[in-house]
Parts: structure tokens; sequence; C-alpha cells
């Protein structure tokens, strides 16, 4: 997570041999080298493929000094994932789905990550550590908030009668509930870097003027370049130095 | 009806969130969670030193439609490991034998154990369809593991 010294305590804890800091590294960015797969269309066992090379990679790096810096992470996950599905993609002659076809094998080898590949790894890892703090700042919230919003998160939208039975609390009092909670979550630290989803100013009234998160498919991360000095992206560009921008 | 205004952002940021993590496979997590089984590990590596795909001869008798038979041997300081790897599984040989249990790993789905017997056989069926790995527990004192190998395309992956 974006500066978040966790990370590494994470990794150094999985390096020496706590599985369930492990688990964690796992289950928070399982989400980002799944979501990379997607982007690049692969199938179910293309996929679990990539996958298990990409965490078996991760178990044989974890002693290395390069994750001892807590934007290495998702950097390190991303690039690998994105050479992964590469490769798998080169092996079906598939690549041009994404990039040119590199002309000559060895050669184009490391600089195969064109300007296109390039932006899909920065999209993925912002969309994905801003999911993850996100989730955090939820599993953060008292356990009757979290299901409050898990509640309110429900598609097709349930009545707040529903949600009152379901909880056992009187329908009226889900809106005030509903407003706490998502005020005390709008708060957390976790959430401080995502600008588009500051607390309201207190006191506002229902304006509905705030902006909404980017469309579908074009993910608003909210987090400013600024602030990413240091972290995932650089470490991305360093990676991907090899590509060429096209234009 | 339930976006009240000021936190419709907030609201759809964390849907986003949940469904990004609800998306992905309980299998794909297990998977991740299961390969640190091999961290850390103490066993001695054993490298492949023999490859039937390598010898003229028996890459010939291979392209013969009776003969789908790999064999490989990883030699460490103190242990050999006979494979050979047919259509429907993979048979191993300890050398010198020792009882125990051999773990096959892949990059597809969880580690396989099995026992070793008393002359130091082994036998994990069906057969790895893709790369792995194997390690070779004989008590407390001995265990070697040999490196990732792919006998569905005849090179080393690594």
């Amino acid at each position: 997570m974006r500066d978040d010294p966790s990370v590494v305590a994470l990794v150094t804890r999985a390096a020496g041999s706590d599985e369930g800091a492990w688990h964690e590294l796992v289950e928070r960015y399982a989400p980002l080298v799944w979501s990379i797969c997607v982007r690049y269309r692969l199938g179910g066992a293309d996929t679990e493929d990539v996958g298990q090379t990409v965490w078996l990679g991760l178990v044989e790096q974890l002693n290395s000094e390069k994750l001892r810096e807590p934007a290495a992470l998702p950097g390190w996950l991303a690039t690998t994932t994105q050479r992964e599905c590469l490769r798998v993609l080169r092996a079906r002659g598939r690549y041009e789905v994404f990039g040119a076809v590199p002309e000559d094998g060895a050669a184009a080898r490391d600089a195969d990550t064109t300007a296109a590949d390039a932006t899909v790894i920065e999209e993925e890892i912002l969309l994905a550590e801003r999911n993850a703090l996100l989730r955090a700042a939820l599993a953060a919230l008292p356990e009757s908030d979290q299901r409050l919003i898990a509640l309110l998160l429900r598609d097709p939208p349930l009545s707040y009668a529903e949600i009152g039975e379901l909880l056992g609390m009187p329908p009226g009092s889900i809106g005030p509930t509903r407003q706490r909670c998502l005020r005390r979550l709008s708060r957390s630290p976790l959430l401080a870097g995502l600008s588009d989803l500051a607390p309201p100013e207190t006191g506002a009234g229902p304006g509905g003027g705030a902006p909404r998160a980017g469309p579908p498919g074009s993910p608003g991360t909210g987090l400013s370049r600024t602030g990413m000095s240091g972290t995932g992206a650089e470490a991305v560009r360093v990676t991907v130095k090899g590509g060429r921008p096209r234009e | 009806m339930n976006n009240s205004p000021d936190h419709g952002p907030l609201l759809a940021a964390l849907r986003a969130a949940v469904e990004a993590r609800a998306a992905v496979p309980a299998a794909f997590i297990e998977a991740g969670r299961g390969a640190y089984a091999w961290h850390d590990i103490d066993a001695e590596l054993a490298r492949l030193s023999y490859d039937s795909l390598l010898d003229a001869g028996q890459a010939a008798a291979m392209r013969s439609e009776d003969a789908p038979v790999r064999a490989l041997t990883f030699q460490s300081a103190s242990f050999s490991i006979e494979v050979e790897v047919t259509e429907d599984a993979l048979f191993g040989q300890l050398i010198p034998p020792r009882p125990g249990t051999a773990e096959l790993q892949t990059r597809s789905g969880p580690s396989v154990t099995v026992r070793i017997d008393d002359v130091g056989c082994f036998t994990f069926g069906p057969r790895p369809d893709g790369p792995f790995r194997l390690r070779c527990r004989t008590g407390a004192q001995a265990e070697v593991r040999t490196a990732w190998v792919d006998v569905t395309r005849g090179d080393d992956p690594r």
C-alpha cells in the first residue's frame, strides 16, 4: 500500500516464516495480479499459470533487498504479472491484441512493453492500491458498520426497510446510521490520499456536487501524481524503460 | 435511492473495491497462499544432470509412437533422483534408497505428497501437465529438491 510501512513489515515477516503475513500479502495483492490477467484477456488456465508463476517468484524474492521499499512490491508484482501475460500471449501468437509483435524475439524480449503495456501497469497499480486502501479502511470499521455497508452495497439496492429487517434495526435509524458510518469511513487516515473521496464539508447539505469516480472501464484512481514519488509507479517506470512510446 | 448525495462517490468507490476483490476466484487466492509451501526450505538442490530428450538416440525413440517416456536424472551431493514421465504418471526413485515422502509442486495447483517406499520409489499420477519440481524428505536428516523442469516443453522454463 502506498507509503504504508506495513507492506514492508508483511514482506519482512513473510521472509521469515510467518505464513499469516504471506496470506495477507496474497489477499491484498491477488486482485492486482488477477486484474492484469483480465486486461490481457487471458483464459482461466493461463491465468492460473501466470498467478502461480508470479507467487512462486515472489516467494523466492522475499529476502531480496529490492522489496524493502514500501512501493516496490506492487510494482514488482505488476511487472512480473505483465511479463508472464506477455509470455503466454506470445506462446499463443496473440500478442498483437495489445501491441506490436516483437520482430526479433531475442532482441525484443526486454523491450516488448509498449506504451500501451506501460499504461496498463500504471493504471492497474493505482487502481489496485486504491481498492486495497478502501477495503482496508472498511475492514477497520466496527463489525456492525461493516455489515451495514455491505448491505448498502447490494445490487440491486435494498430498501431501508429491508436493511432494517436484516439488521434488526428500525428503518428510520438506517439513514442516520449510514451517514455516521460513511462519515467515519471517509475520515479514515487510510483514505487520506484519495483526493476524490475527501470527506464532505461538515454540515454540507444534499448538494450532490461531489465529483464521481471515473466511469466504468476508465479507472479514476484519485491518487495525485505528486503523491507518488518513490512509489510503485516510479519503480514501474524504471522497469519498463525499454518500451518506446509509439507516437 | 440509498445513495445520499454527499457519500455517493465513496459508496461507488467501495463497491468497486469490494467487487474487484470478489472477482478473484477462491482457487486463485488458494494457489497464491500455497506458493508459500516451499518457502525457505533448507533442502539441498538437485540439478538436472541427464535428460533423455537431450540424448539424440532417446529423442528419436521418443518420436516413435511406442516409447513416450521421458527420463530425467537430478543429482545433488548426497542423492540422485531418477525420474521417468510417461503419459499417465511420474515415477521416481531416490538413490541411495531411503523411505520418506516426495512432494510434487506444479504451477497450477496445490502440492501433492506421496510416500517414498523402502526401495526409494514413488509415483505421482496423473503426470504433471507443465512445469514441476520435486522435494524428497527422508526423515529429519535429509531433504533434497529439484530445480523446475517442464516435460511438456522440453526446456527449463526458468
